[in-house]
């Protein structure tokens, strides 16, 4: 129970701190069924993270129709974890093992605009997004560093 | 792979203290060609025994490739220190007279080759000589002067085509002699001598090879290994690698300083692992007996 509430708290400091740092929204923290910790969900204020095939294609998209396409924010999964905690290859595989690519969320717009086209671009929002976690790791001294990790061979963006 | 009657192929790796390294020129072609893989230049020139960079041949493997190579069924390790020994004493009489004569073959290779060159080489001068005269002839000025000794370093000032015949007939009698690049004409083929101790694999480094990605060492980027997604000279690389045991501990540290130092150099930080096997059938095992290989890549995530 002690090591319980020691994640429930490390959850909440790492959601209160997208909160307030990284204004990000419609946080919530998930107990998911097969997982010793909890996960947050929510939803960054901008586009956290665009794979660079559906960045092209965006661009040929945008080509196409000679105007720029709005990339609104999607819903990602935050993993919480403390500097002095030890992981394993084993222990991510469980974590991305338990989760969808898409977070749960009740943000209906998001979910239904993504039907109307089949535009290729699209689907990176849908059946092609890949499982990607945000690794967050805590230090004693508040500080909060995020790392994005995806699940499999996923070629880095150019940046 | 590749479907070419070059696939039927079986290189030679030998093993030489501790080391696996391949001689062969063709093999080296091949593998890079057929099995994506780079390995590393190592050798010196013997003129140049303190050279450090441009390396030649051999190139030495990774424990991990020749695993991967030998598991393929695509080389076989030869145990150089046993074998060489045992087989040049054990070879007979005829074998001798064929290794002899495939020597001489070569020898006379490399003395038309040289023949060739020198002829073309006297040609030109010759040309040379004949457009310097010409231009001489025409305009006595100035900068000439000063620039020929550079033309024609030998003091020859009447060139004549008999002096052109001379040096061809000289040397002919002195046939070049070579260092044959590969001893593969003593040894034909895998022995079953050799039943040298199999290098040790990596699950990541199988797993990664076998999905066509081209890897070498790591250091440069901080890695295990740096992960090309085609040939080194047409791709940068995507990923510096790191390979872990299933459960063994990596601690967060690592991880941020691994994912900020991927991020610095414009690649992916990827780690990944091989799950024991379960004495199941799961889907994608089976690489190096043991199962499925999982692999995670972080970014920064860039707040």
């Amino acid at each position: 129970m002690a090591a319980d509430s020691h994640l429930e708290a490390l959850a909440q400091t790492v959601l209160y701190n997208l909160e307030h740092q990284h204004d990000w929204t419609e946080l919530r923290i998930y107990r998911i069924p097969g997982l010793s910790r909890p996960l947050i969900s929510g939803l960054p204020p901008r586009r956290l993270y665009v794979h660079p095939d559906e960045q092209i294609e965006i661009i040929m998209a945008e080509k196409t129709r000679e105007e720029r396409i709005p990339q609104p924010p999607e819903f990602e999964w935050v993993l919480p974890t403390h500097l002095a905690e030890k992981w394993s290859i084993k222990a991510f595989a469980e974590v991305f093992d338990a989760v969808d690519p898409i977070p749960p969320s009740d943000n209906p717009q998001e979910s239904t605009d993504l039907e109307d086209e089949d535009a290729q671009w699209k689907q990176w929002r849908g059946q092609k997004r890949g499982k990607r976690i945000l690794l967050s790791t805590v230090q004693d001294d508040s500080t909060v560093t995020y790392y994005l990790m995806h699940d499999g061979i996923v070629k880095p963006r150019q940046n | 792979m590749a479907s070419d009657s070059e696939t039927e192929r079986v290189v030679r790796i030998s093993k030489i203290a501790g080391r696996y390294l391949v001689f062969d020129l063709q093999d080296v072609v091949y593998l890079r060609r057929h099995h994506n893989i780079c390995a590393v230049f190592v050798g010196t020139m013997p003129q140049n025994p303190t050279q450090n960079i441009f390396m030649g041949l051999p190139v030495e493997l990774l424990a991990a490739e020749a695993s991967v190579l030998l598991n393929k069924g695509a080389a076989y390790i030869a145990d150089e220190a046993v074998e060489h020994l045992s087989r040049l004493s054990a070879m007979d009489e005829t074998g001798r007279k064929a290794y002899l004569q495939s020597l001489k073959t070569q020898r006379r290779k490399a003395q038309a080759t040289m023949d060739e060159e020198r002829a073309a080489r006297s040609a030109e001068a010759k040309a040379r000589h004949l457009g310097a005269k010409a231009k001489k002839q025409q305009p006595p000025s100035e900068p000439l002067v000063a620039e020929e000794p550079l033309f024609d370093s030998a003091p020859q000032p009447e060139f004549s085509p008999a002096s052109v015949s001379t040096p061809t007939p000289r040397t002919v009698s002195a046939a070049p002699g070579i260092t044959p690049g590969t001893s593969a004409g003593l040894i034909d083929g895998c022995t079953e001598l050799t039943a040298a101790s199999a290098p040790k694999p990596s699950p990541l480094f199988a797993h990664l090879n076998s999905k066509g990605y081209f890897i070498t060492p790591g250091l440069r980027f901080g890695g295990d290994y740096s992960v090309y997604p085609g040939d080194p000279f047409r791709f940068h690389a995507h990923f510096m690698a790191t390979s872990y045991e299933w459960e063994e501990e990596l601690t967060m540290l690592d991880l941020v300083a691994s994912g900020r130092l991927g991020t610095a150099v414009k690649k992916g930080y990827l780690l990944g692992g091989q799950r024991p096997r379960t004495d199941g059938g799961d889907g994608r095992g089976g690489l190096v007996d043991g199962g499925e290989v999982r692999a995670f890549c972080m970014e920064w995530a860039g707040m």
